[in-house]
């Protein structure tokens, strides 16, 4: 399979490549869908549409405003990605400005947003207000960042800047150039059939790469964006009531999700199925066998996705599948390369191989950045940028891929990928502390369950005071659920480094 | 024990075990520091719900009024002083 030809163009460098002309590709497609349908619903947000026409007015409102702050061209801003259709004007203005644009997640602490804006040279910190789809009023609020930023150094086109899916401490900055997201959403409509009148869930928050399919995929081919308010992303009734009301075509979103909506259809006696759901996408996470199990009869038409990516490449593996084998209890495997995308292998002496076996996932996508900002650029070899994915991966006698696990002290806490070291190196860092080891424990509603077993120097540490230590440096998914104070020294194991499997042996019983 | 030493009691129990009582400050922001969570919330709203007689689907729930012991304590108070002029209104007829 071939990418689309205006990809190809851009990859061969027959397009301009110039950044101002690359990076208006996401706005100019939702632009196109607001003339040949100015009518038609953009985003439905707690029960109230709002337009094509409406939204492109907002984005222009927010234009005229960003132009009026006069910053030079090209140069960053951040946008606190609450969400609601005033934030994705605000976005789509920041797009067709050519002005990069950096999303924070409103979860993150006051230091580390501080931080992200300072590292991402930054003119200020924009926060969408409602009046952008009323008449009158400023459609965002401005925070000038208090140190006048330097020169940023980001890679021509930049479009979007994501940071590391909820990792910890300060997480990563991840640059998007336009054309890389231009070249994800044709994808992603071809494969999940987005078009005009589409409608699609919104689950993720809007500074999630899932929102790039989501949001952005679907208003560039004219689809309608359904958002699940983030308040109340967690009540069960209120999930179901919104798919059967709004009665989605496709729906992306964490094993989590899934879990709230069959738990609400349960309690509802099952309750008439949603037939108008024609993809269901898994990713995240493994979803558990009985889970998936379920899905058939409450999406009847749907065809199931497993889905692998991350903030870095985007999406990479897709195994589409059917009711049959939505009911075996197998592992799922991760699937095929996408188009375009190339894969390998590499082994624990460090050499990629061929056939069976285990090693660490390295990828290559169409879609990726070509590094971290200001910070490791992925290796290039072959003239691709390979992204090691710290995936454990299987290659069965099958050919098949499995994913075993991470290669390193890498969970997820409800949906979100979280470090245990760099937890640990936060707790660690508190003047209080002598001696922490953070580890995890299997939790069947969040995921993982994250425990901080702290050593004080003196006796005068609370667990709120590094907790709130904590809730300075990281984002929330990553603060532990349970500080454990302990006076003794930690367990010690034989290879001198503390003794984690018995620590969570342990913390088991307690908890149990 | 007053209603918001009860309040403190079950949030210690729930998500702060091993934290003496008197730690915890009646405004620590409980949802910033990673206290409650997305689902632990729900947890909270309906042990509020059950303990205090609060029917639910008549109020607009807000995540402010979780954020903290003292928060709670006011949504509570509130609430139940709402139900109590609500019943007393309708006397004499039947639940």
């Amino acid at each position: 399979m071939t990418l689309q030809p205006p990809a190809d163009a851009v990859r061969a460098g027959r397009l301009p490549a110039d950044a101002v002309r690359a990076g208006r590709l996401p706005a100019d497609a939702v632009h196109a869908a607001a003339r040949l349908a100015p009518e038609r619903v953009a985003v439905l947000h707690d029960g109230a549409g709002t337009s094509f026409a409406e939204l492109t007015a907002a984005s222009g409102a927010a234009r005229v405003a960003l132009d009026g702050l006069g910053l030079p061209a090209g140069q960053p801003i951040a946008v606190r990605a609450a969400k609601s259709p005033e934030t994705i004007a605000l976005i789509l203005a920041c797009f067709a400005a050519a002005r990069p644009v950096l999303l924070l997640s409103v979860d993150l602490g006051a230091q580390v947003a501080a931080t992200l804006v300072e590292r991402a040279g930054c003119a200020g910190v924009a926060t969408a207000t409602g009046a952008a789809t009323n008449a009158g009023g400023a459609p965002f609020d401005w925070a000038p960042a208090p140190v006048p930023a330097g020169a940023p150094d980001l890679p021509p086109d930049t479009c979007l800047m994501l940071t590391t899916s909820g990792s910890t401490g300060v997480p990563k900055i991840v640059p998007l150039t336009g054309a890389a997201i231009s070249r994800f959403t044709a994808w992603a409509a071809g494969a999940f059939e987005l078009g005009a009148g589409t409608r699609v869930l919104s689950y993720a928050p809007l500074n999630f790469d899932l929102s790039l399919l989501d949001v952005w995929a679907t208003l560039g081919h004219g689809g309608t964006v359904v958002l699940v308010d983030p308040d109340r992303a967690a009540n069960p009734a209120y999930l179901l009531d919104l798919v059967r009301t709004t009665r989605p075509n496709m729906v992306q979103a964490v094993p989590m999700f899934y879990r709230l909506l069959l738990d609400a259809a349960a309690g509802a006696g099952g309750g008439p199925p949603v037939p108008e759901v024609r993809h269901v996408i898994l990713t995240g996470d493994h979803t558990p066998p009985v889970l998936r199990a379920a899905l058939p009869e409450l999406f009847p038409a749907a065809v199931l996705h497993n889905v692998y990516g991350c903030t870095e490449t985007n999406d990479s593996f897709i195994h589409s599948f059917g009711a049959d084998e939505a009911r075996d209890g197998a592992l799922l495997p991760i699937g095929a390369p996408l188009p375009g995308v190339r894969a390998h292998l590499v082994g624990a002496d460090g050499a990629s191989f061929a056939g069976p076996g285990t090693g660490e996932l390295v990828v290559s996508t169409p879609f990726q950045a070509a590094g971290y900002l200001a910070g490791d650029r992925f290796p290039v070899r072959d003239g691709h940028a390979w992204y090691r994915t710290g995936d454990l991966v299987t290659r069965d006698d099958r050919g098949r891929l499995l994913l075993v696990g991470r290669t390193d002290f890498q969970v997820k806490v409800r949906g979100v990928r979280v470090s245990l070291e760099e937890v640990e190196q936060v707790v660690l860092a508190h003047p209080g502390v002598a001696e922490a080891a953070v580890v995890a424990l299997p939790d069947a509603a969040a995921g993982a369950r994250i425990s901080a077993v702290v050593r004080p120097r003196s006796s005068g540490l609370t667990g709120l005071q590094i907790r709130s230590w904590c809730a300075q440096r990281l984002t929330r998914a990553a603060i532990p659920a349970v500080f454990d104070l302990r006076d003794a020294p930690l367990p010690i194991g034989v290879t001198g480094k503390v003794d984690r499997a018995r620590l969570k042996n342990e913390l088991q019983k307690e908890h149990a | 024990m007053s209603q918001q030493g009860e309040i403190s009691q079950y949030l210690i129990t729930q998500y702060l075990p091993g934290t003496p009582a008197e730690e915890l400050p009646a405004d620590y922001d409980l949802l910033d520091n990673g206290v409650i969570d997305s689902l632990s919330l729900l947890q909270l709203v309906g042990w509020v719900s059950e303990r205090y007689a609060i029917a639910l689907d008549q109020i607009d729930l807000n995540p402010e009024d979780f954020r903290s012991v003292a928060a709670v304590d006011r949504f509570i108070t509130r609430n139940t002083q709402v139900s109590v002029a609500a019943a007393s209104g309708r006397e004499g007829v039947a639940p």
